[in-house]
């Protein structure tokens, strides 16, 4: 049994010009222990996608199943419980850090909110333990989140996150804010993390080379749909999807002597607003014919390997 | 001399410090550097380094208290901003000079549609009608990638990175002679991220503007930058023309950011980042600042600060090893 199931889950907002279809009919599962990662463009619906699953935001339908029990309507008490198996680090570290309370404070809610810890000598040596785990200094344990930069503030968030052991974290783009080696101390903590409690990320991140680095999976996402989703290994290996080919080609180059070659990407942005039934993609699709208006099916291409694209026989 | 070779911008010695409390946090120390029209300068470097510190310095936007600039010039070309008036800047900010902020909320009116912020920022400094503002504010948010039905939207109803689009496509619809491009493009993705990059690339051409780009993202500076400065506590410690910068890295420390990113290539399972942290920036060491966690430490490094040495013509290094074998 996976420790989740997401199945056809769907998360749409009423806007002023119509209805945004954020999340439109995506299923995927997570086992014990694995990473799976979610890329695709800004605004495809990666962090709806997430906090819906983890009951921030009320399904619109479909279902989430964790450890074989749905949890997609539940509330009150099991909605708490619920709350701590499954807990998010936030995409901006700017705004998800109460700015009226200190650091330490901030570290200890989540603690004192349990229940679990009896004495304030427990909560206090249990924050200090996250706070040397994620790396944030003693001096700064009196400062308020506004004096921290951000990646010393998403070190924050971390240690939140993982205040009550979670069996499942959602990452959403945790390491984007960070500078490179910082990333890479970050990166390293949430693996060995993951190593010793056996806790599933879904790992949201646009950053290519991240992705690539920690996921066992990866689902690509365009505009609120699943276009492909396969093995980390093979997605990189045996790239089907024109738009997963689009974006592997616009990784920018640290090689001064080999730019990248990008395969580019012109014609209208569709809106997700009421968008139409066909390929939500075909408007900058190099290889899109009038089958493309028709909508199109998840497919299994070879074993755990599926696509979303009518064209790939062809194109491939 | 021509016009291409003009600096147009200047930072000369700029030191600007927080207080906290009792202790004063140096951000930037003695920080200078040259800009010439059309050219891209990238500052690098780990989080609190003083990046964002030395672009809000220029546009003299540094929140007092708890900042102060203690000491430094900063001319374009040729005006000492140090001097001007509260008033004189106010028209150069948003007009002649734009910054796109690392963080997109303290940027955005969360009471305002996103549409009427673009538009109010091309009112105040152009003589735009208002149709005319919003046809070009709708064309601005089409050309970032965000379809313009989406207009009459408000901030809250956007993704992080359409939020950044937004205040880049508001920094970028008056088209600034100089952007002060800030982590610009952090919560992108990379086929978005193209995009932004390119449509700062026209602007370059188009207007000749100059920019100073904020990144921790080596890839985007070895496509977007001509220099690079490499800032560590405060302080430039390299600095070089980019692709010089990219073959021959001198400090340690830059050597050390190129072995902390994940390889798309090597199957290496554990990222190599610069052990240790930065220092404490109320309390910096006297000597190099980087010594404590450099893996070639000498005595010297500690008990004093290295020079900036020219080791190749326009390659800067401050490092005592610089220019010799290690
Ligand atoms: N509270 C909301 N109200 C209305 N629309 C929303 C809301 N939250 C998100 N959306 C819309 O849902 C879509 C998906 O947004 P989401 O934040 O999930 O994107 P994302 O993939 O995380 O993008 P990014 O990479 O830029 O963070 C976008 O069109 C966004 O404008
Ligand atoms: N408003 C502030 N109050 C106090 N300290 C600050 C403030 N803003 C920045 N700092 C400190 O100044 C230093 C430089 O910060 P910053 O310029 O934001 O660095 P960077 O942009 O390179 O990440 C850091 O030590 C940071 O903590
Ligand atoms: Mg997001
Ligand atoms: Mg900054």
């Amino acid at each position: 049994m996976p420790l989740l199931e997401v199945k056809n889950l769907k998360k749409y907002f009423k806007v002023a010009s119509g209805i945004n279809h954020a999340v439109d009919d995506i299923s995927f599962s997570v086992e014990k222990g694995e990473t799976l990662g979610v890329v695709g463009e800004s605004g495809c619906g990666k962090s709806t996608l997430g906090r819906t699953i983890i009951h921030l935001q009320e399904a619109t339908d479909g279902n989430v199943i964790l450890n074989g029990e749905d949890i997609t309507h539940v509330h009150g008490k099991k909605l708490k419980e619920v709350r701590e198996k499954m807990q998010i680090i936030f995409q901006d570290p700017y705004s998800s850090l109460n700015p009226r309370i200190r650091i330490e404070g901030t570290i200890e809610e989540p603690l004192r909110h349990s229940g679990k810890f009896k004495s304030k000598a427990e909560l206090k040596e249990e924050t200090n333990r996250l706070m040397e785990l994620v790396g944030i200094d003693e001096r700064l344990r009196n400062a308020y989140p506004h004096e921290l930069d951000g990646g010393r503030r998403q070190r924050v968030g971390i240690a939140r996150a993982l205040a009550l052991n979670p069996e499942f974290i959602v990452c959403d783009e945790p390491v984007s804010a960070l500078d490179v080696s910082i990333q890479a101390q970050v990166l390293n903590l949430l693996m060995d993390l993951q190593d010793s409690t056996k806790v599933s990320y879904m790992f949201v991140t646009h950053d290519l080379s991240v992705v690539k680095h920690i996921s066992d999976n990866i689902c690509v996402m365009y505009l609120g749909q699943l276009v492909e989703k396969a093995s980390t290994e093979e997605l990189f290996r045996n790239t089907l999807h024109p738009y997963t080919k689009a974006l592997l080609s616009a990784i920018p180059s640290v090689d001064i002597n080999n730019p990248m070659k990008r395969l580019e990407l012109k014609g209208e942005i569709t809106s997700p607003i009421d968008p139409g039934p066909g390929c939500r993609f075909a408007a900058r699709c190099p290889f899109a014919t009038s089958k493309c208006k028709e909508p199109q099916k998840l497919r299994e291409i070879s074993k755990g390997h599926f696509v979303s694209c009518c064209r790939i026989e062809e194109i491939n | 001399m021509s016009k291409a070779d003009e600096v147009f911008l200047k930072v000369e010695d700029l030191e600007v410090i927080y207080t906290s409390g009792k202790k004063n946090v140096q951000a930037v120390n003695k920080v200078s550097f040259e800009l010439k029209k059309g050219q891209t300068i990238a500052l690098v470097g780990e989080t609190g380094a003083g990046k964002t510190t030395i672009a809000k310095s220029i546009l003299r936007i540094l929140p007092n208290p708890p900042a102060k600039m203690l000491g430094g010039r900063i001319t374009l070309e040729g005006r000492e901003l140090t001097s001007l008036s509260e008033e004189e800047m106010l028209d150069i900010r948003g007009g002649k000079i734009a910054m796109i902020f690392q963080d997109p909320m303290t940027a955005l009116n969360p009471l305002m549609t996103v549409g009427d912020q673009i538009v109010e920022g091309l009112l105040l400094h152009n003589d735009y009608d208002k149709d005319a503002a919003e046809n070009r504010a709708k064309e601005m948010l089409e050309l970032v990638g965000i379809p313009k039905d989406r207009f009459v939207e408000y901030p809250y109803q956007f993704s992080g990175g359409m939020k950044q689009r937004v205040v880049i496509a508001m920094a970028l619809a008056c088209n600034p002679l100089l952007l002060l491009a800030d982590e610009p493009t952090t919560a992108l993705d990379v086929t978005i991220q193209a995009q932004v990059l390119d449509l700062i690339r026209n602007l370059k051409e188009k207007y000749n503007t100059s920019m100073i780009l904020i990144t921790h993202d080596l890839g985007v500076v070895a496509e977007t930058s001509d220099t690079v400065a490499v800032v560590y506590a405060g302080e430039i410690i390299e600095y070089a023309d980019k692709r010089e910068l990219f073959i021959n890295p001198c400090h340690p420390y830059t050597n050390g950011l190129f072995g902390s990113l994940p390889g798309m290539t090597e199957g290496e399972s554990r990222l190599k980042p610069i052990a240790g942290s930065p220092p404490d920036p109320t309390d910096l060491p006297k000597g190099c600042a980087f010594a404590p966690r450099c893996p070639y430490v000498m005595d010297e490094c500690i008990e004093s600060k290295p020079d900036m040495k020219e080791i190749s013509p326009g390659h800067f290094c401050r490092c005592i090893k610089a220019g010799k074998e290690i």
